[in-house]
């Protein structure tokens, strides 16, 4: 909840076939940023088992330990706590400064998959999540019909819907003393509903093509956050930031894979954002995967993300007065960001291959971070 | 516009499509062809990664999700 670093299970790019097989894979994440701000150690598995030729269970779990420090404004008077919200606080002891915090979760997810005598597939999935201040489950629902009888191409329509039940500081009850560790249980729910195309170009390349719906709605804010309001260069209030209590978004996915040569293989996507909070993104992701001999596979991505600013937010501790909505979280800001990516998957044998992964990930609010992921892969 | 041009690019890709027949499948069939190169763990923890540093989600999918994180 705080940094909203956890896991999400499952995600199948739209109505491309995948290889059925059965593997265990274990991966673990080290994923640190500048400034001694958030640190994360997340080791993961997933199994993939076929029964038979008409059904797959795909089944994965997660821990994460979380450490570090987010910024926001606070009231450094109080001394209690980092956290502390007042009114009239002097300007001079208002700061804007990372806050400590350490939190560990476990997540968990299945999808099932199912295949009719026309090959149809029908997808249900189900997963959960467990923190601290954070509880979450969903369920989805996923259907691929193939176009033509040769299998190129196929429509996916999907659905999932999430609940979500928050362990909130107390932000909105008035008088309430945030720094004293109070808290109320708040909920939220989200509904995702995409439909998606993909096609066989020829032998060596394929195109996704996807448009998606999703729907917020209940608690929306970060109870973490404070916003400043009623700034008049003497005294102003530390307040929890409020965010609107429903979030419609929109976005269409274009995604290209070409074989360019027997041993290169091209990845490259654009996708579109936007919601009614006004934030607008454009996301392109290229990947580049060249074998060498029949062992040993290098990767070399590169992403380039943009949004525009979310329309109730501001930086400033001189801004915000009465307006319902506020936040100063730098991820609703207006900013861009580099991914610099990594791979090397090495065949030990036929069955068993492991994997190491380094990247940069650089944004222009400051942000930046390095993140490792190494693992192996066994098939059976 | 900018949707016009993805739309026309996308038709363009299909036009110049044939059809692939079952034997001609070996290489769609690759690992370095799926999404990471068939690494489904890195990739969740990417998407997880950028999920919870940028204001934006979606066009991965709905399977999946129980993120504690909005």
């Amino acid at each position: 909840m705080q940094l909203r670093l956890s896991w999400c299970a499952a995600t199948l790019l739209v109505a491309t076939a995948m290889q059925a097989e059965d593997y265990v894979s274990v991966q673990v994440l080290q994923y640190n940023e500048n400034d001694n701000r958030v640190s994360v150690t997340a080791p993961s598995i997933m199994i993939n088992k076929d029964f038979g030729t008409d059904y797959t269970l795909n089944a994965s779990f997660v821990a994460d330990a979380v450490s570090g420090a987010s910024p926001t404004y606070y009231d450094a008077s109080s001394g209690a706590s980092a956290y502390a919200r007042n009114k009239n606080v002097n300007v001079s002891d208002i700061k804007y400064d990372n806050i400590t915090f350490s939190e560990k979760r476990i997540a968990g997810g299945a999808l099932f998959t199912s295949r009719f005598a026309n090959r149809d597939e029908l997808r249900v999935g189900a997963n959960g999540s467990s923190e601290d201040d954070f509880d979450s489950g969903s369920g989805s629902l996923e259907y691929m019909h193939w176009l033509d009888s040769s299998k190129n191409s196929a429509i996916t329509l999907g659905g999932s819907y999430q609940y979500n039940e928050i362990t909130a500081r107390c932000v909105d009850r008035v008088g309430c003393d945030a720094s004293s560790g109070a808290s109320e249980v708040k909920t939220s729910t989200a509904i995702n509903v995409q439909l998606g195309v993909s096609h066989n170009i020829n032998p060596q390349s394929y195109v996704d093509i996807a448009a998606f719906y999703i729907a917020d709605d209940g608690y929306l804010t970060d109870s973490y956050l404070n916003v400043v309001r009623n700034n008049d260069g003497i005294t102003a209030d530390v307040v929890g930031e409020k965010r609107p209590d429903t979030r419609s978004a929109y976005g269409g996915i274009l995604k290209y894979v070409n074989a360019i040569t027997d041993r290169t293989t091209l990845h490259l996507s654009y996708r579109y954002y936007w919601d009614d909070w006004s934030i607008r993104s454009h996301t392109v992701d290229s990947d580049l995967y060249y074998e060498l001999g029949s062992d040993w596979t290098f990767k070399l991505g590169l992403r380039n993300y943009r949004q525009s600013a979310a329309d109730f937010y501001n930086s400033s501790d001189n801004f915000f007065s009465n307006e319902l909505y506020a936040s100063s979280d730098y991820r609703l800001s207006d900013f861009s960001a580099w991914t610099y990516k990594s791979n090397v998957d090495y065949k030990v044998t036929k069955e068993f291959s492991m994997n190491l992964s380094a990247n940069y990930y650089d944004q222009t609010t400051g942000l930046k971070a390095t993140y490792f992921m190494t693992g192996f892969r066994y098939n059976f | 516009m900018k949707t016009l041009s993805y739309i026309v690019l996308l038709l363009f890709f299909i036009g110049c499509a044939k059809e692939v027949k079952p034997w001609e499948k070996e290489t769609l069939a690759k690992s370095t062809m799926e999404d990471a190169g068939g690494n489904a763990l890195s990739k969740q923890y990417e998407e997880h990664i950028y999920f919870s540093k940028e204001a934006s989600k979606g066009g991965g999918g709905v399977a999946g999700g129980g993120c504690g994180c909005n």
